[in-house]
C-alpha cells in the first residue's frame, strides 16, 4: 500500500513555487499522506530501535552516543547538488557536536538510568562548550535536522531555501522559526534545504543506534493514496505542535530574513508533528522569544524526551542547551538569555506536568492561588517521588497542549447560560460545601478552600433559522444542522369549524386551559421559591431588583386566584378549577406559605367553602391532604374572627359538614381549627371570640352533627390535636363527652 | 494542576496504571496515556488478566486503543497495594484452560436452566449478548 517514492520524483508544487531544486524533489503526497517514513521501511527500523530503547531501558540507560543516526534512508534522500555551501563539510560533524551538545547537556536526556549527578554534573561543562563552540554550532544544529530528516522521520515538505540564501545562514533558530505560520514545515523545508544534500555518516550497524532520533512518524490525516491530505482541520483532531503556533507570533527578527509562505497551509498537518529537528528548533527559540516558563516548553520538551527515550523530566534542557548556541547568531531580536540560564538550570524535578502556567483563565482567583501554591509545595515534594517517574520513559505521550484541548472540549460542554437551570444539583452541593468549610473554618483556623468549577457561561443566543429563499423559486432551501434540523412538514394550524366539534373541544380545551394555567402558575411559584437562593447569589447592586421581581411574580401568582372585579375575594370558580386538577392541589399547597396571610386566609376559606365538592372531585386522587401543613399554617395564624368565619365556611349550609366530615382533609381541617380556637381561649383570657356568639354557637352545632354522624361515616383524621377534648368539655355534658370522646378516640393522654 | 475539579475527567489519570473493565468481560490493566473527548483510551503494556476462582493469569496486549463506549469501569492502580492480593498468579495456559473449564460449565448450566423451564413451559427469552459484564 505505500507507495515507495523517492524523493527524486517531482514535487509539482514545488515547482510552481519555483523554489524547488533538483535534490529536493519529494512526493509532497506521499510524505504528507505516509510520511516520510514510509520510503525505504523505515518504520522497521524505528520500531527495531524502539524495541531497543526497551531493552536499553532495561539496562539502566546509558549515555547515548553522539551522534549518527542510522543511515537507512541516506541514500533515497540524498540529492544531488549540494546546497549553498555553508554547511556542507561541517554537516556530519556538526551533527555530531550537536547532538552530544543537546544530549549531553541535558541531563535528563542524559541518560535514563544514570540521570542522575553524572548528568547533572555534565551539564555545567557541556554549557561552557557550548558558549564556546558557539559559531560552530549552528550549522550542527540543521545536520541534526538533516539527519532527522534521513531517517525519514520528518515529512519532507517544500523546502525554503530561500531563506538560507537571505540570510546567509544566521543563526539557526531565527530563519525556521521565522518560517510560515504553518507548523514544522518550514523548519523542514528549512531543513531539507540545508541538510539534504550532504552525505550522511553512514550508520555502523555495531554502534549503538542513536535513541535521539527516535521518533513516532507522524500522523497522516488522509489514507487515501494519491489525494492531498485534508485540508481543513476536522473538529476532532487533537492541537498542532504548541510552539510553532507561537514561533510564529513572537519571532521578533529582523525582516531580513525572506520569510516563506510555502504550500504548507494546503497540506495542513492537522497533527503535531512529533519531530525532534522541529522541537529542538522550538525549544531553541522558545527561551530567547518568550518569558521563563510558557506553557509550551513542558510539552516541547517532553516531546524531545520522547523522541531521545528518556526520562520525563522536564526542566534544566530548554534554558541550558540550545540557547548558547544561538546566542551569536543573533540577527536582531534575540534577547540575551544567557544569563538567566543558571538560575533556572537546577535541580527542579516536577511532576510529570512540570512547572507551567495552564490556562487558568476559567478558574476561581482564589482558585488560581490555590493552585500555585499547590504548585509550588509540589516542586519541592518532587524531588522525593521523582525517583519512580524518572524511569517512565513514555510518559507525557500526551502533551500538555492535548490535555488542555481535552479539558477545553469538555468544558464546553458545560457551557451554560443559566446554571441553575441546567446544574442544579452541582450548584447546590457545592454551596452545602462551601457553608461547610465555613462552618468548619470557624471551628478551625485553617484556610482551605475546595476548588469549584466555573463553567464558562455564554450569553443565551436566539437563532432563528430563516430558510434561504431565492427570488422567483418555488419553495425554499432548507439547510438542516444540529441546531436547526429538518422541519419534515411545514404544517399551518387551521381552525375547524364544526359546531359539534367545537362543543366537545370546549371541554377539553377547558381542561387545558386549568392545565395550562397551572403550568404558568407553577413557572412562578419555582421563581418564587428560589427566590432565596438567587438573593445570595446576586451582588448587592442587583438585589433591589430582584426584590421588586419576587414581589410582582407573588402578586402575579395571587392575580390569577382572585376574582376579576374584587380585590380581595378569591375566585371560587378558578380556585375550583385549579385545585381539581392533581397538580392544581399540588400547586396551591406549596403556594400557601408564599401568599400574603390576608390573601392566604382568603384561599383558605374558598377552600372550606368548597370542600364537598374538591372532596368529590378528589375522590381519584386523594392528595388533598397535601393541603394540611400550608393549610395548619395559615389556621394558626388567623385572627379569631378569621377563624369564626373559617368554620362557618366550613359549616356551610346544611348538610356540608356531614359530607365534610366524610373526607379526610375536611375532618382534619376542622379539628385544626377547633383546636386553634381552643387554643385562643385557652390561652388569652380575653380573646374575642367569646365576644359573639357565633363561635359558641358554631361549636355546638358543630357537636351536634359529631354525634349525630354515624361512627361509618367518619373519616379519620391526619391527626387530632390533644386539646380538643378540653374543648368539648366546655361545651358538652359530661355524658355527651364521653360519647364524643369514643367516637372520635380522643383520649385525655392522647398526643 | 487540577484540571476541572469537580469532575471526572480522565486528564488527571494519565500515565497511571489502570484497569480498565471491557463490555465484553475483559479486563485489562494497563498505562493510561492518552484519551480524548469521547474516553477513548490509550493503554500501554497494556496485559489482560483472566479471572477464574482465585488465580488469574496475564497475557501480555501491548498497546490497546480503546474505544470509549466499550469501557464500563476504570480505576487507578495503587502500585504499592498492587502486589497484596489473595489472588494467586499463574501461567496463561492454565488460565486459559480454567477459563475454558468455567466457561463450559456456565454453558452446561444454562441449558439445564432453559430445559427445566421448557419443560415448564417457561420461555425465557435469550438475552442479547452484548454486554457480557
Amino acid at each position: 500500500m505505500f507507495r515507495f517514492q523517492s524523493l527524486d520524483e517531482d514535487c509539482t508544487l514545488e515547482e510552481e513555487e519555483g523554489l524547488v531544486e533538483e535534490e529536493d524533489e519529494i512526493d509532497q503526497f506521499n510524505d504528507d499522506t505516509f510520511g516520510a517514513g514510509a520510503i525505504d521501511d523505515d518504520w522497521q527500523e524505528e520500531h527495531a530501535r524502539l524495541a531497543e530503547l526497551d531493552e536499553r531501558v532495561r539496562d539502566g540507560g546509558v549515555s547515548l552516543p553522539p551522534t549518527v543516526p542510522p543511515a537507512a534512508a541516506a541514500s533515497s534522500l540524498q540529492p544531488s547538488a549540494p546546497p549553498p555551501g555553508l554547511e556542507e563539510r561541517g554537516g556530519g560533524d556538526l551533527a555530531e557536536s550537536l547532538a552530544r551538545l543537546i544530549l549531553g547537556a541535558d541531563p535528563a536526556i542524559a541518560g535514563v538510568g544514570a540521570a542522575g549527578l553524572p548528568a547533572r554534573a555534565e551539564l555545567p561543562p557541556q554549557r561552557k562548550a557550548l558558549s564556546e563552540a558557539l559559531p560552530a554550532r549552528p550549522p550542527s544544529l540543521l545536520g541534526y535536522h538533516q539527519q532527522q530528516l534521513r531517517m525519514g522521520t520528518a515529512p519532507l515538505q517544500v523546502n525554503s531555501r530561500s531563506i538560507w540564501e537571505s540570510v546567509g545562514f544566521g543563526p539557526v533558530g531565527v530563519t525556521p522559526a521565522l518560517g510560515p505560520r504553518m507548523e514544522d514545515s518550514s523548519l523542514l523545508s528549512i531543513i531539507k534545504e540545508v541538510g539534504l544534500p550532504k552525505q550522511p555518516p553512514p550508520m555502523r550497524s555495531d554502534e549503538r543506534r542513536d535513541l535521539s532520533e527516535r521518533v513516532p512518524p507522524p500522523r497522516s490525516s488522509s489514507p487515501v493514496i494519491g489525494s492531498p491530505p485534508v485540508r481543513a482541520v476536522p473538529i476532532g483532531t487533537p492541537p498542532k505542535q504548541p510552539l510553532s503556533h507561537m514561533l510564529n507570533q513572537q519571532i521578533h527578527c529582523p525582516t531580513a530574513v525572506h520569510v516563506r509562505a510555502p504550500i504548507q497551509h494546503r497540506y495542513a498537518h492537522p497533527f503535531p508533528e512529533r519531530l525532534s529537528p522541529n522541537t529542538l528548533l522550538n525549544i531553541t527559540n522558545s527561551p530567547l522569544c518568550r518569558p521563563p516558563f510558557p506553557g509550551g516548553v513542558g510539552p516541547v520538551l517532553s516531546q524531545i524526551q520522547r523522541a531521545q527515550l528518556l526520562s520525563s523530566q522536564v526542566g534544566a534542557f530548554p534554558r541550558a542547551g540550545p540557547a548558547p548556541p544561538l546566542l551569536p547568531g543573533g540577527a536582531g531580536g534575540f534577547r540575551p538569555f544567557f544569563g538567566q540560564h543558571p538560575p533556572r538550570v537546577g535541580p527542579h524535578i516536577p511532576p510529570n506536568h512540570g512547572p507551567i502556567r495552564h490556562n487558568t483563565t476559567h478558574l476561581h482567583p482564589q482558585h488560581r492561588r490555590l493552585l500555585t501554591q499547590r504548585l509550588q509545595s509540589r516542586g519541592d515534594r518532587g524531588g522525593r517521588g521523582g525517583e519512580r517517574r524518572i524511569r517512565d520513559p513514555y510518559s507525557n505521550l500526551m502533551t500538555q497542549r492535548e490535555k488542555e484541548w481535552v479539558a477545553r472540549i469538555q468544558m464546553m460542554q458545560l457551557q451554560s447560560t443559566d446554571p441553575y437551570l441546567d446544574d442544579y444539583y452541582y450548584q447546590n452541593y457545592y454551596e452545602k460545601m462551601e457553608k461547610k468549610q465555613e462552618r468548619d473554618r470557624d471551628s478551625s483556623s485553617k484556610k482551605e478552600h475546595t476548588t469549584k468549577l466555573i463553567t464558562p457561561q455564554v450569553a443565551k443566543l436566539e437563532h432563528t433559522y430563516r430558510p434561504v429563499q431565492f427570488a422567483g423559486s418555488l419553495g425554499k432551501l432548507t439547510v438542516s444542522s444540529v441546531n436547526n434540523p429538518r422541519k419534515m412538514i411545514d404544517a399551518v394550524v387551521t381552525s375547524r369549524s364544526d359546531d359539534e366539534e367545537k362543543r366537545e373541544k370546549q371541554v377539553w380545551n377547558k381542561r387545558r386551559q386549568i392545565l395550562y394555567t397551572v403550568e404558568k402558575m407553577y413557572s412562578l411559584l419555582l421563581e418564587v421559591q428560589d427566590f432565596e437562593k438567587k438573593f445570595i447569589q446576586t451582588p448587592e447592586e442587583q438585589r433591589e431588583a430582584l426584590l421588586e421581581q419576587h414581589k410582582t411574580h407573588t402578586i402575579q401568582l395571587y392575580n390569577t386566584l382572585r376574582e376579576k372585579e374584587w380585590d380581595d375575594r378569591v375566585s371560587d370558580e378558578q380556585c375550583l378549577m385549579i385545585m381539581s386538577v392533581r397538580k392544581g392541589k399540588r400547586l396551591v399547597s406549596r403556594l400557601l406559605p408564599f401568599l400574603p396571610p390576608p390573601q392566604a386566609a382568603a384561599v383558605v376559606m374558598a377552600i372550606a367553602r368548597n370542600l364537598p365538592a374538591l372532596a368529590k372531585k378528589d375522590k381519584q386522587d386523594q392528595v388533598l391532604c397535601w393541603l394540611v401543613e400550608p393549610v395548619s399554617v395559615v389556621v394558626q395564624a388567623l385572627s379569631s374572627s378569621a377563624l369564626t368565619d373559617l368554620l362557618q365556611e366550613l359549616q356551610g349550609n346544611e348538610g356540608q359538614l356531614p359530607r365534610v366530615l366524610q373526607n379526610k382533609f375536611g375532618v382534619t381541617l376542622l379539628y385544626l381549627i377547633l383546636s386553634e380556637g381552643e387554643r385562643m381561649q385557652s390561652s388569652d383570657a380575653n380573646c374575642q371570640l367569646m365576644d359573639d356568639n357565633r363561635w359558641t354557637e358554631l361549636v355546638f352545632s358543630v357537636t351536634r352533627k359529631l354525634l349525630e354522624v354515624p361512627p361509618a361515616s367518619l373519616s379519620p383524621p391526619l391527626f387530632t390535636p390533644p386539646n380538643l377534648l378540653s374543648l368539648f368539655s366546655r361545651y358538652v355534658d359530661r355524658q355527651r363527652l364521653e360519647l364524643l370522646q369514643e367516637k372520635l378516640q380522643i383520649s385525655a393522654l392522647s398526643r | 494542576m487540577n484540571y476541572m475539579p469537580g469532575t471526572a475527567s480522565l486528564i488527571e489519570d494519565i500515565d497511571k496504571k489502570h484497569l480498565v473493565l471491557l463490555r465484553d468481560g475483559r479486563t485489562l490493566i494497563g498505562f493510561l496515556r492518552s484519551i480524548d473527548q469521547f474516553a477513548n483510551l490509550v493503554l500501554h503494556e497494556t496485559v489482560e488478566r483472566i479471572h477464574v476462582g482465585k488465580k488469574y493469569g496475564d497475557i501480555p496486549r501491548g498497546i490497546f486503543i480503546i474505544r470509549g463506549e466499550n469501557v464500563v469501569l476504570l480505576g487507578e492502580i495503587d502500585l504499592e497495594k498492587e502486589s497484596d492480593t489473595v489472588l494467586q498468579p499463574v501461567s496463561i495456559e492454565e488460565i486459559l484452560e480454567d477459563q475454558r473449564c468455567q466457561q463450559q460449565a456456565k454453558q452446561e448450566a444454562e441449558r439445564m436452566k432453559l430445559q427445566v423451564l421448557k419443560e415448564r413451559g417457561l420461555f425465557v427469552p435469550r438475552a442479547d449478548t452484548l454486554d457480557e459484564y
